[in-house]
């Protein structure tokens, strides 16, 4: 789907949601003339701020008045992040969880379109490269371009990282950067040193922007590193933005068969901890090594 | 991929004694792109002994060796041999915990029972077992309400209270069936001391080597219904309220809206007539009959038992055992450990502010463990973050390793239990900043209060988790 057909889709989403009614500044209602009126006489800059809304935990909140059981409904709602018991106003919802669908779904755009932070990724010292993706509509709409390299990308990469090594570490930003931004500082030093636990440590990291997951194929042809493992942004969703997933193959091949991949996903603060999560893959890069093998081969193991 | 663990439940009570086998399904129930998941699926009780009197010898103390040939027998009787046993609980109970040789009979039992059955006993952790056995847990749980379970024995009754799940009070009476025994020509052979006492404040004519006079004794089980409705805040108070407590009464203030009851006299709480209500040459079954027209059957929604004089075996049995989060750092060669005092953190203890010296702080509450001047092992309880940075893990792992450090000079094996799911980062932290191969135990999403010990078995589901029974030893 490419930005316009999504563009397209959110707004008929949000249509339906808020009915068409045109914005309150037009419509002539007693109420808003009395905000205007309020405005014009007291123009004293306050001190203070709308609060985030997103900031509200929604398993946590509760908005039907009388529940015969709100206990319960709240202990039912603890085990699930959609959107229930947030009542409604006739058949529509109430602004405040209409506003947070708003800002959830605002939040899953941005982490597809935006950029990992430069910043970023200087601080943690990656090496830089691109797919063969001119920009975001390019990333979202080909695929197969997401995965492939110009020869000058290999070169650089080449250049970087030394080869052969037993650990190749990759980081790419996926269809979402957030993703990457919330969790690559804690996986990374919580892999390095569940890997030191084996002997064992990865070198200089490789950072790829408009990044799809066999993009780390060609990387391994490359560098002949025996495990790659790539830490790559989830499609987000409502839910989060910020789910992160880890692919990982022992020397893998390009055009080589979906199944050799293990993943790990649902990194992020609601699912598996950052950390846990290194911590965990470690043993994992620690098996294939020992057993040569990765995906549905390392399970049956 | 389901694997199964065999439990054995030991049930050494005032008046009877039992033994149950049980059938654990272990199950990772993530899926295959997550990390795994690994829990108790399934609880089956797959053998029930018969059950027999306690055997006490003639000096009051626990017959040892009576229990033992109960048990090989048994388990000869299911076909199975010590060895196969897992995992299980021996508990001593009711009025048989007061006696002088428990502990050490409740400790040779469970080497002799299997490798990993652990003794237990204390009338907080009874009452827990028997409402977990008797279903009313699972029951609040699924139904999302409250329920208090009654578990009536023969010398004490257990109470538990559960609110959605979750473990809310606990507290135990000395009333049960066989305060009070008769033998064939209904002559009185035994009456308990503080059932003595009561008798001698309201002066009954109930005495001993006399035969039992029914009115008489009607009054007294009038006395043990008005303290069990009290119990739970119903009814006037009655002055021997306080008498009856074995150690303490229900604190909570939770509106409970659901009864039930357990224990061999549960099965006497009916309105039919009684035919012989001296078969068990005790009062068990005219107390049942006086619960079942008291205000505890009319004021509560009064729900069924899976388990009457079974829910404490098997809950001992089928609900002891837990098992630990999947993501884990240990040494196999350690375990199991059984018998670990909890050392659990204050919530100001792990807070911000102390950041820097929790190390410390640790090192005091270590101190408060040492017998004779000797440091011993104790499991380190801490909440934990939620989804903690590096940072936060490896200053934890710091300031634990400096606050252990009594335990460390003495070469002993650290066990930290964390009830946030970080153990395994947390314990990678740990080895790195430990002398190398330091025998260490980092387990997470178990929770532990002070007082609590804690047992550790051996590792299952292919090395991903431990089994752990949490428990309380109050021994009176």
């Amino acid at each position: 789907m490419d930005e316009l057909n999504l563009k397209e889709m959110i707004k008929s989403i949000l249509n339906e949601m808020v009915n068409e009614v045109p914005p309150v500044i037009n419509s002539p209602s007693k109420e808003a003339t009395v905000n205007t009126r309020q405005t014009a006489n007291s123009c004293v800059v306050e001190e203070g701020f709308i609060p985030d809304i997103t900031e509200v935990d929604i398993r946590k909140q509760f908005l039907v008045p009388n529940a015969a059981d709100k206990e319960g409904y709240l202990k039912m709602k603890s085990y699930t992040p959609a959107r229930l018991g947030l009542w409604r106003t006739g058949t529509r919802y109430l602004t405040e969880p209409s506003l947070r669908f708003r800002a959830d779904h605002a939040a899953a755009q941005d982490a597809v379109f935006s950029y990992v932070n430069e910043d970023l990724i200087k601080q943690m010292g990656f090496v830089e490269v691109a797919t063969e993706c001119k920009d975001k509509d390019e990333y979202v709409t080909r695929p197969d371009l997401g995965r492939k390299f110009s020869n000058e990308a290999i070169n650089t990469i080449k250049n970087a990282v030394k080869p052969n090594q037993k650990v190749q570490v990759i980081v790419g930003d996926g269809l979402s950067s957030a993703a990457i931004e919330a969790n690559i500082r804690d996986v990374l030093p919580s892999l390095q040193q569940g890997l030191k636990m084996f002997g064992l440590d990865f070198g200089q990291v490789v950072f790829i922007k408009h990044c799809r997951v066999p993009a780390m194929d060609p990387i391994g042809e490359a560098t002949g590193a025996e495990v790659v493992c790539l830490f790559i942004g989830e499609r987000p969703g409502l839910v989060t933005a910020e789910s992160m997933s880890a692919y990982i193959a022992y020397k893998p091949t390009v055009g080589m068969p979906e199944a050799r991949r293990t993943v790990v996903s649902n990194i992020h603060r609601q699912g598996t901890p950052a950390v846990e999560a290194g911590a965990y893959i470690a043993e994992i890069i620690k098996r294939m090594l020992d057993k040569k093998v990765s995906g549905l081969d390392l399970k049956e193991k | 991929m389901t694997e199964t663990l065999l439990s054995v439940g030991i049930d050494i009570g005032t008046s009877t004694t039992q033994l149950i086998l049980s059938e654990l399904s272990i199950e990772n129930i993530a899926s295959v792109f997550t990390i795994p998941r690994v829990s108790i699926k399934d609880k089956k009780v797959i053998f029930k002994s018969d059950i027999i009197f306690t055997p006490i010898l003639e000096n009051n103390l626990i017959d040892s060796d009576g229990i033992k040939a109960f048990v090989e027998q048994q388990y000869k009787k299911a076909g199975i041999t010590k060895s196969d046993i897992q995992t299980g609980a021996v508990i001593i109970t009711g009025e048989t915990v007061r006696k002088e040789n428990a502990q050490a009979v409740a400790k040779a039992l469970s080497g002799f029972a299997g490798d990993f059955v652990v003794a237990t006993a204390g009338p907080d952790l009874e009452s827990i077992i028997a409402g977990k056995g008797a279903g009313t847990y699972s029951y609040s749980e699924s139904q999302y309400t409250t329920a208090v379970n009654f578990d009536i024995g023969g010398g004490t009754t257990n109470l538990v209270v559960f609110n959605n799940g979750d473990i809310e009070d606990t507290a135990c009476f000395d009333i049960g069936g066989r305060l009070i025994k008769v033998d064939t020509s209904e002559i009185i052979r035994y009456i308990s001391p503080k059932v003595k006492e009561i008798i001698k404040r309201e002066a009954l004519e109930i005495h001993l080597n006399e035969k039992i006079n029914l009115k008489e004794l009607d009054k007294l089980l009038a006395i043990f219904v008005q303290v069990l409705e009290n119990s739970i805040g119903l009814g006037e108070k009655s002055p021997y309220f306080d008498l009856l407590i074995t150690n303490k009464a229900l604190s909570t203030k939770i509106q409970m809206k659901c009864i039930s009851f357990s224990g061999g006299v549960a099965d006497g709480i009916t309105k039919d007539p009684i035919q012989n209500p001296f078969k068990y040459g005790d009062i068990g079954l005219l107390l049942g009959k006086k619960i079942s027209g008291s205000l505890l059957m009319t004021d509560l929604k009064l729900i069924p038992t899976v388990e009457t004089i079974r829910a404490t075996v098997v809950g001992a049995g089928s609900h002891t055992t837990d098992v630990s989060g999947s993501t884990i750092t240990y040494k196999e060669d350690i375990l199991p450990l059984k018998n670990i005092p909890i050392l659990q953190l204050s919530k100001d203890d792990e807070s911000a502010d102390n950041s820097g010296n929790l190390g410390s702080i640790i090192e005091e509450k270590v101190k408060w463990f040492m017998v004779d001047g000797e440091v011993q092992t104790i499991g380190l309880g801490i909440e934990g973050a939620h989804s903690p940075s590096f940072q936060f893990i490896q200053s934890l792992a710091k300031e634990m390793i400096k606050g252990l450090d009594l335990l460390i000079k003495e070469k002993l094996p650290l066990v930290i239990i964390v009830k946030e799911d970080m153990a395994k980062a947390l314990g990678h932290s740990l080895y790195a900043n430990l002398p190398k191969d330091y025998p260490f135990v980092c387990i997470d999403s178990v929770h532990v209060r002070n007082g609590d010990y804690i047992d550790i078995g051996m590792p299952i589901a292919e090395g991903s988790v431990l089994p752990v029974i949490v428990k309380t030893l109050v021994f009176n």
